[in-house]
């Protein structure tokens, strides 16, 4: 059984990407959120008997299904939505602006240009990703940024090895294709990835 | 054959570009906003609390607050099961109820006095008629 403090260890090592991941599903930072908190809910109250090394699968799973529901929500609020939007809505520049929102965590770079580059490219591979159906991108995120294997991910997603393959191959011709058209090469990339 | 090269080494190609992909989105993932971190700190702090009162036994109401539930009515699947033994049982203790009526209606009707008798205004004082007094009489 995991300590609490292994609890906190983990959760603190995978909630901002988490928070990025859902992000790009969603496109809503406050749903996001939300996705998130629930999901570290949910794993700490039905999985509290779980070691810890079987968190990282938990959680992915979690996140995904909590994503899902979302999506189910969403849908039935949308048909309420497209219902009521003749009575009219506020505008969207009426919302109070918070500074906290803008404030980025510093940046290790000391150079404005090189800080504008990377956020000019990080949004163009945001937005590509963003591009992705749904289950290419999932399938990107878990097999290349979760790190996980071919098996791992077909299980996570609920499908045949083969599909994972199939998903992954398409998502990063696609990828590939969107950057390109964006001026951003691999040649960029790898240079960009050198940095870091 | 040489088609098949060049895939592969496209693939490849590709395979390294979406892992340098997913270094510089990991590197981006760690600049969020303040208040965003503020709100995952937050969020964490809660599910830690939770997996605290679940190991200590004790439950936490969505408001925040410690509740000491006893830990079995949290598990779903023993509540559930609980409430099957307890349907049974009391369907049990009504089809007794409902035997033992059939039983005493069976009782009546299989009696040796008319069930007329039974409607009969003057026969239950008569019952309460002593021995004696009916003895004289005769």
């Amino acid at each position: 059984m995991a300590s609490s403090q292994e609890l906190s260890d983990f959760l603190r090592d995978v909630e901002r990407r988490a928070f990025k991941q859902t992000v790009y599903a969603v496109r809503d930072d406050h749903a996001a959120l939300d996705i998130v908190q629930d999901a570290m809910l949910k794993l700490a109250e039905k999985y509290a008997d779980k070691p810890v090394n079987e968190y990282p699968m938990l959680f992915q799973r979690i996140l995904q299904n909590t994503m899902k529901d979302f999506w189910r929500r969403q849908k039935v609020r949308n048909l309420w939505t497209t219902l009521l939007s003749s009575f009219g809505a506020g505008k969207d520049g009426e919302e109070d602006h918070d500074p906290l929102d803008s404030i980025d965590v510093e940046d290790e770079s000391s150079n404005p240009q090189v800080q504008l580059e990377r956020s000019q490219t990080m949004k163009l591979i945001e937005k590509a990703l963003e591009r992705l159906p749904a289950r290419q991108r999932e399938a990107f995120v878990l097999r290349y940024w979760e790190d996980m294997d071919v098996a791992e991910t077909a299980e996570m997603m609920g499908c045949s090895q083969g599909s994972v393959k199939t998903h992954c191959s398409r998502a990063l011709h696609t990828m590939a294709a969107l950057l390109e058209k964006q001026g951003l090469g691999s040649r960029a990339i790898a240079n960009l990835s050198t940095d870091l | 054959m040489s088609i098949d090269n060049t895939n592969q080494q496209d693939n490849e190609a590709l395979e390294v570009q979406a892992k340098q992909i997913a270094g510089l989105l990991d590197a981006h993932a760690n600049r969020l906003s303040m208040r965003t971190l503020k709100q995952l700190e937050n969020g964490r702090a809660r599910a830690v609390k939770v997996h605290a009162a679940q190991i200590s036994g004790t439950t936490v109401h969505s408001d925040g607050t410690l509740g000491q539930l006893s830990a079995w009515a949290t598990h779903h699947r023993l509540a559930a099961s609980s409430l099957v033994l307890v349907t049974v049982f009391s369907s049990f203790v009504a089809l007794q109820t409902f035997n033992s009526n059939e039983s005493s209606d069976a009782f009546l009707l299989g009696a040796e006095l008319p069930p007329e008798a039974f409607v009969d205004k003057g026969f239950e004082p008569s019952l309460n008629v002593p021995n004696s007094h009916l003895q004289q009489k005769t």
